[in-house]
């Protein structure tokens, strides 16, 4: 395998983009992206995490018994996300208000866990960084492209600056309320992945099963 | 005209200028005629019936709610009118001033009319939008446009308040169109009902334009709450007291969603579709016994602080959408259970959990949209419990003889 | 695997042997705990900060000081927050009103007690015995105006805001809700600025001191001597609505700040 820091780092951003094509890490994914300053947040927590929990399992793997690899990845992650956690709490209160457990559930986060097992217990810590950063990166661009879309057409504003004035402020826009719920962003992360599918057809699934056309004579329709 | 067809048929045809447009040219040709494909070797299907007929079915048997729609619609804002006597203005008062024909509740042609107006632009509204939904992606299939999509228009306005703002309304058949049906393949691939899809969009995107008491009469600024919500107040005797009678609910007397208000026009439309056999019977019958049966078992369990829980079952099947949704919406055959026994199970939950909504959540006075969708996602899973039983009972069967 | 891999070869035990499995687990745990114990301890002060400035963040917001051209350091100095206990409206010392957490204060059995059902008109099964209110004074100070923490149930969630009363302790100033989970576009519209406003200037005692408020569906006819006690429902949100007419009316009643508004008063009459 040729090292190639680039291909680490950029892959998971599109052509193996951790939600996209794994569909790791909806359950955050659905309830911090109605605002975009938590979704912000909220992305930056998660690659920072991803990115020094690959690191530092990636230097610990060869000491690491097998037998308690798992709690061992476990208790550096946790570690990390409430460090993390108390930072957010510290130097930007009134959005970990809003963020709630959010950020302590980056523990159970799929990406974290399923990097740390797939890659970092296997690769040298600087790749393993790298390929941390970069699965953080491709969340954090999906997350950032259901935020802005959220956040604009639910409240009319990016940032909570306003950007399309809203009729009950005497504006023309009136707000969408279903993209205020989290069920919104169920939606479109399908149609991006719609999307995403229909133009690198590489990502589709096999099919589990073909469907049996019978030969059938021309009925009249 | 028929003769203009056929000569523009090679065009479309395969190999043709227009090729890729071939199902804009089905659509429309086999709109004028019956198609010019008939089957060339047997079997031959003794019945004639097809989709196209089948949803033809569907449209006559909506017609008394139709009707209804234009005369209630049109009746409640009149009404509503004299009430407040406000100044009229906007196209429609112009228009029907124009035409000498006014405003009196009591006059049947003014209130059709009337109400024909508010129909008839998000009727079309509906229909072109999600037309050219419906032809895009034909299009880009390559398959024929279906004629499913007539009905799901039809039922998508009846379901929507007379006042809803046109842009809404486009939003909404959008949202039902594509991710009810397209995304999954179209039309008998769904597992959704798209007009209940695109309503849902809309109840929870805009609840402003589609819930409370301000919108179900079509005059600004007048509050008419539907039956429902006042039962969630006050239960029947709030009702009552509302200026509502159990038969003018029956008959379609109060304000509520363009379509759904007549119990009667509902069943004259169920009669006709379980004569034809468009719709299952056990479906409806299932619903209905749901219905019943959750509504009196609350009635014996009794509560002092919630008076829905006391509301009699022959109330609940003429307030709301109840009878609506159970007729048109849960019998869609694409998206409802495909065994019979399944059926029964479908209609069953679709009628308790109605009840259970109405009764139990504070937020909705009526579920029966949410809870078809529901039981739509459901159907696979029914169906499936259903054919594995019948599997298991005939090894059973088989073992024993 | 291009790394090299030596580490694993120079290491006395072998991996997975059971004493080396519990040395890494203790060395890692203790650099993870002392990891975690410094973040906590050293961040702790910023923390609490950031929560007292949350809290009275919310009460200069409905103050209005800052609409009369204070910055928010000026109007901290103008908010005099006391600790009342709500049977008998004593002023009460011991407890720190900055850092009173009214949340879990609600819930707590052992500074709170339990409604009856037809005592708890504002949905909130427990109330704190004691609960902390803000006097804001004018620059010499002098009392001008009183700022009560309400809270009560709409139709998800409780909503907990603040209710700030004018000099007569009659005629509202503000009301705002800092915490709530309403349905955005309907009981979320508790937040609107517009409906927000209609409160301001809105009387909740009549003369004889009974608590007079009412949201309503009907237009308010602004001709007649109820318009000052009443306020527009919330489109669509009856339950919501409700709710805050039902919490006003449990808070400023004898069994919420009653007994306190009436010593005030006494007091300044």
């Amino acid at each position: 395998m040729s090292y190639q820091p680039k291909k680490i780092l950029f892959d998971p951003i599109v052509d193996n983009n951790p939600v996209i094509l794994q569909v790791l890490g909806i359950c955050s994914a659905l309830a911090v992206t109605s605002k975009l300053s938590t979704t912000i947040t909220m992305c930056i927590a998660l690659t920072v995490v991803t990115a020094c929990s690959n690191a530092a399992i990636s230097l610990v793997r060869n000491h690491t018994p097998s037998s308690i690899r798992i709690i061992v990845q476990m208790t550096i992650i946790s570690s990390l996300v409430i460090v993390t956690d108390q930072f957010i709490k510290a130097y930007a209160f009134s959005i970990s208000k809003d963020l709630s457990v959010f950020v302590g559930l980056i523990i159970t986060n799929c990406i974290v866990m399923g990097r740390a097992e797939a890659y970092a217990m296997k690769h040298p810590p600087f790749p393993s960084f790298l390929d941390g950063l970069g699965n953080g990166l491709g969340y954090s661009a999906l997350l950032m492209a259901i935020g802005v879309f959220r956040e604009l057409f639910g409240s009319g504003s990016l940032f909570g600056y306003p950007i399309l004035p809203l009729d009950r402020d005497g504006g023309w826009y009136v707000p969408n309320g279903l993209l205020l719920l989290p069920p919104s962003a169920f939606f479109l992360i399908g149609m991006i992945i719609w999307v995403v599918r229909s133009w690198k057809p590489a990502q589709v699934e096999q099919p589990e099963y073909k469907i049996y056309h019978a030969p059938r004579p021309e009925v009249a329709s | 005209m028929k003769r203009y067809f056929d000569r523009l048929r090679p065009l479309f045809a395969k190999g043709g200028q227009y090729e890729k447009y071939y199902p804009v040219f089905e659509m429309v040709d086999g709109f004028f005629y019956s198609s010019s494909e008939t089957t060339h070797h047997a079997p031959h299907v003794r019945d004639g019936i097809d989709l196209k007929r089948l949803m033809v079915y569907v449209v006559v048997a909506l017609i008394p709610c139709i009707l209804w729609s234009w005369f209630n619609t049109g009746y409640q804002a009149n009404l509503a009118l004299a009430k407040m006597g406000v100044a009229k203005t906007g196209w429609r008062y112009d228009l029907l001033t124009a035409l000498h024909i006014g405003f009196d509740a009591g006059s049947i042609l003014a209130n059709t009319v009337h109400g024909f107006l508010y129909f008839l632009p998000i009727y079309l509204t509906t229909l072109i939008v999600g037309g050219i939904w419906e032809t895009i992606f034909s299009t880009v299939r390559q398959k024929e446009i279906n004629e499913g999509f007539l009905v799901t228009s039809m039922l998508f306005t009846l379901t929507l308040p007379p006042n809803m703002p046109l842009w809404m309304v486009a939003i909404g058949i959008t949202f039902g169109v594509v991710l009810g049906k397209e995304i999954f393949g179209g039309t008998g691939k769904n597992f959704l009902n798209p007009a209940l899809t695109g309503r849902a969009f809309l109840f929870f995107a805009y609840p402003a334009e589609i819930s409370g008491d301000r919108v179900w009469v079509a005059v600004d600024g007048y509050s008419g709450a539907t039956a429902l919500s006042l039962g969630k107040v006050g239960g029947v005797e709030e009702i009552i007291r509302g200026g509502m009678t159990w038969w003018n609910a029956f008959i379609g007397l109060i304000p509520g969603s363009m379509g759904e208000t007549s119990t009667l026009a509902c069943l004259l439309g169920a009669a006709f579709l379980i004569y034809t056999r468009v719709a299952s019977w056990r479906i409806i019958v299932g619903c209905f016994l749901g219905m019943v049966g959750a509504s009196l078992l609350f009635n014996v369990i009794g509560s002092e602080t919630n008076p829905m829980v006391a509301m009699p079952w022959y109330w609940h099947l003429v307030v709301g959408g109840f009878a609506f949704a159970t007729v048109f919406m849960a019998t869609d055959p694409v998206s409802a259970a495909m065994t019979s026994a399944g059926r029964w199970v479908f209609g069953l939950l679709i009628g308790a959990m109605t009840v259970l909504i109405r009764v139990a959540n504070p937020a909705f006075p009526e579920g029966v949209m949410l809870v078809i969708l529901f039981a739509n996602v459901f159907a696979p899973l029914i169906d499936f419990a259903i054919i594995q039983l019948n599997i298991r009972r005939r090894l059973r069967r088989h073992v024993r003889a | 695997m291009s790394a090299p891999e030596s580490d694993s070869a120079v290491s006395a035990a072998p991996v997975e042997s059971a004493s080396r499995t519990l040395l890494v687990t203790l060395v890692l745990c203790l650099v993870c705990s002392v990891m975690v114990a410094a973040a906590a301890v050293l961040l702790r002060p910023i923390q609490d900060t950031n929560k007292k400035a949350d809290l009275i963040g919310n009460v200069i917001a409905v103050s209005g000081l800052l609409k009369e051209g204070l910055t928010e350091e000026q109007a901290l100095k103008r908010i005099d927050a006391r600790m009342i206990e709500l049977a008998t409206g004593n002023e009460v010392t011991g407890v720190d009103p900055d850092t009173f957490n009214i949340v879990k204060a609600g819930k707590d059995p052992e500074i709170s007690t339990e409604l009856t059902r037809r005592e708890d008109v504002a949905q909130i099964r427990r109330e704190p015995r004691y609960l902390p209110v803000y006097r804001i004074v004018s620059a010499n100070g002098e009392f001008k105006k009183l700022i009560l923490p309400v809270y009560g149930y709409g139709l998800w969630s409780t909503m907990y805001g603040f209710l700030a009363l004018e000099e007569d302790l009659r005629t509202v100033q503000g009301l705002r809700f800092y915490q709530h989970a309403e349905t955005p576009g309907l009981g979320g519209e508790v937040d609107n600025p517009k409906w927000r406003a209609q409160w301001t200037g809105k009387v909740l005692f009549d003369e004889k001191w009974k608590v007079q408020v009412e949201i309503t569906k009907m237009a308010i006819d602004s001709s007649s001597p109820e318009a000052q006690h009443q306020v527009d429902a919330l489109a669509g949100a009856t339950i919501t609505s409700r709710g805050v007419e039902n919490l006003l009316k449990f808070w400023l009643s004898d069994k919420g700040y009653g007994p306190y508004l009436s010593r005030l008063r006494h007091e300044r009459s």
